[in-house]
């Protein structure tokens, strides 16, 4: 996909998160993107690994500092949350503007991550679900096995919530299939 | 008696302290390499005093690791939260500050001829410097000297300290092993980032580089933090370095200084063109185009197979790589003839690549060259320890790293006898070329 397509994708998603309820820092905008990748298929092609908490791609990482190079997107560093957030400036706004076939295809795709995957959760909730994702992609194990080696990779994550994870990556999997 | 630790002297640490069996190490033929590897590349083709090489470099990454390693694992320093992740045990300890002295030694040894001009062309796909620094680290030459140290180090713990979990993510690294990895290459305070920083402004006779890593290397400690966003929960931990209040400016200037070097010096515009003229050498003058992969052979080249083969092309007009190479040893480069600017980047965050590719179509793929980089980190938060105890970010606390910009430069370069033409030709066009258009109903734009 053209770079400025894969902008404009980015952008949108995080105009979406905002609108529920996200603060779109980096790791809702990381573990939300790689949901729309790994989830829904979209093709922005960033190569995500299992990284400190969870799939991290540094591709993206590179490119949300190349936008905010670009000045299409900007930090808000809030003191009353003590997060800082990443969001579209005047200039990402117009620059999505040019790009309503791509942001009409991928739309539902987005709309979907954004509301069902991601919208306020924690970061500590997140890390354990696209973690989840993560190793449910790459093999073909069992939900049994998948809990167990969640629980083995990252072991401050107890087996009730690794269960839970697995269980929401199960229940939105079969959700996003049919809502294509 | 014999001496048990020795000193290496040298212009940033003034002593660089080495035990025996370091030594070893340092006599090894992948250490002794980086005697003829350039730490800046041709820099010295721009700045004269640029002719520092990856081997000091190397030692004084090892002398900042234990120093660090000294001040977060100091008890003083080390409160409740984080003393469970630091091994209780004075040998275990010792073990990882041995692992950790020799990790940071042998963290570039993988670095190709020039350090990293031209790296990502001149390697086969998935290949960089850092794996080619696992190959070396993981070879029979070296499990060898691993083995016969006291106690042996197992090689794979020195591979995740000196790549990190980045450029090793099939490994799992606890969150000792990351904090210890982050010592040598973290995006914050890692101490490679330290000593280019120091010894770079040095050599180079700039004083933007500079800054008081003293103070600094003093207030870095291990920080525990609560995750910030969690609406659902407070479970959620994060370990990593940080700073102490006390050495907040520090830690701001070390940014600072970084954001100049990188402005000023690693893109001087002059200096990247050669790194340009000397990848199309290579191109044509590598068997194959690429650099080998294999340790043995890898470990042939460094700088001076390099310099020879330029001199040895520019006096062969036969040669295909003679005018790449004339152009470097005459200093007969390309010039400057468009760079970023915020006016056409607005307009068209891809301006300088659509210019490229008109000007490669009006003037010929081979008089125009095109440079683009963009930082490549996020953005500068960190934590930091205040006096009471909380803990903050450094991005609330400080408007001035939220204002530091980030680098990202596109330069176009032609050669001399159309720069004048091709500069025009830019004037004249600039506006059409770069023009945005609306996506069309079959997804172009």
């Amino acid at each position: 996909m053209e770079r400025l397509k894969k902008v404009s994708i980015i952008l949108q998603l995080i105009n979406n998160l905002k609108d529920n309820n996200s603060k779109c820092g980096e790791t809702h905008i990381q573990k939300a993107m790689y949901f729309l990748q790994a989830l829904k298929k979209v093709p922005t092609d960033f190569d995500f690994i299992l990284y400190k908490h969870g799939p991290f791609s540094f591709d993206l990482r590179d490119e949300l500092t190349s936008m905010r190079a670009d000045q299409l997107l900007e930090i808000h560093a809030n003191i009353y949350h003590s997060g800082l957030s990443l969001l579209p400036t005047e200039s990402g706004k117009e620059l999505i503007k040019h790009f309503p076939k791509t942001l009409e295809k991928f739309e539902k795709q987005i709309d979907f991550v954004a509301e069902n995957c991601i919208g306020n959760k924690g970061a500590a909730k997140l890390e354990r679900i696209s973690t989840a994702l993560f190793l449910t992609l790459r093999s073909d194990k069992a939900k049994k096995e998948i809990m167990e080696e969640l629980v083995v990779l990252k072991p401050h994550i107890s087996k009730e919530k690794a269960v839970e994870a697995v269980e929401f990556i199960e229940k939105i999997t079969l959700q996003a299939q049919n809502i294509n | 008696m014999t001496k048990i630790f020795h000193e290496i002297r040298d212009p940033i640490h003034t002593f660089i302290k080495i035990h025996s069996d370091e030594r070893e190490i340092i006599k090894s033929e992948p250490f002794q390499r980086l005697r003829y590897i350039h730490q800046l590349a041709m820099t010295y083709l721009v700045y004269p005093g640029a002719t520092h090489r990856r081997f000091e470099h190397s030692l004084g990454v090892m002398e900042l690791a234990d120093r660090v390693f000294n001040v977060v694992t100091n008890p003083y320093n080390v409160n409740d939260r984080i003393k469970e992740y630091i091994p209780k045990e004075s040998y275990t300890l010792e073990y990882w500050r041995r692992v950790l002295r020799i990790a940071a030694l042998c963290h570039d040894m993988g670095h190709l001829p020039f350090s990293h001009a031209a790296e990502k062309e001149l390697l086969p796909n998935r290949w960089n410097h850092e794996k080619l620094t696992r190959e070396i680290i993981l070879c029979d030459q070296m499990k060898e000297i691993w083995r016969k140290l006291t106690p042996a180090i197992e090689p794979l713990h020195i591979v995740k300290l000196a790549l990190g979990p980045k450029e090793a993510s099939d490994l799992n690294f606890d969150t000792w092993e990351t904090l210890l990895s982050d010592i040598i290459v973290g995006d914050g305070f890692g101490v490679d980032r330290i000593d280019y920083l120091l010894r770079d402004s040095y050599h180079i006779g700039v004083a933007y580089g500079k800054f008081d890593h003293y103070r600094l290397i003093d207030t870095l400690r291990i920080i525990v933090t609560d995750s910030v966003n969690d609406h659902d929960e407070k479970d959620k931990e994060y370990k990593c370095l940080g700073v102490e209040e006390g050495g907040f400016l520090s830690a701001e200037a070390l940014l600072l200084a970084r954001y100049f070097m990188f402005s000023q010096v690693y893109f001087h515009h002059v200096r990247r063109i050669y790194d340009i003229h000397l990848k199309d050498f290579l191109k044509l003058w590598l068997p194959d185009g690429k650099y080998p992969t294999s340790v043995n052979k890898h470990l042939a080249y460094t700088d001076n197979e390099i310099l020879v083969g330029l001199k040895e092309c520019s006096l062969n007009v036969n040669s295909k790589s003679y005018g790449y190479a004339k152009k470097i040893l005459n200093r007969a480069h390309f010039k400057l003839i468009y760079q970023r600017n915020h006016s056409d980047y607005s307009v068209n965050p891809e301006a300088a690549e659509k210019i490229y590719e008109a000007l490669q179509k009006e003037f010929g793929y081979d008089k125009v060259r095109i440079d683009s980089y963009s930082q490549k980190e996020g953005s500068l938060d960190f934590p930091v320890l205040m006096k009471n105890g909380e803990v903050e970010s450094s991005m609330i606390l400080s408007q001035n790293l939220n204002n530091i910009p980030v680098v990202k430069v596109n330069f176009i370069f032609a050669d001399s006898d159309i720069k004048d033409k091709a500069e025009k030709w830019i004037d004249d066009n600039k506006r059409e070329i770069i023009k945005l258009e609306k996506e069309s109903d079959d997804g172009a734009s």
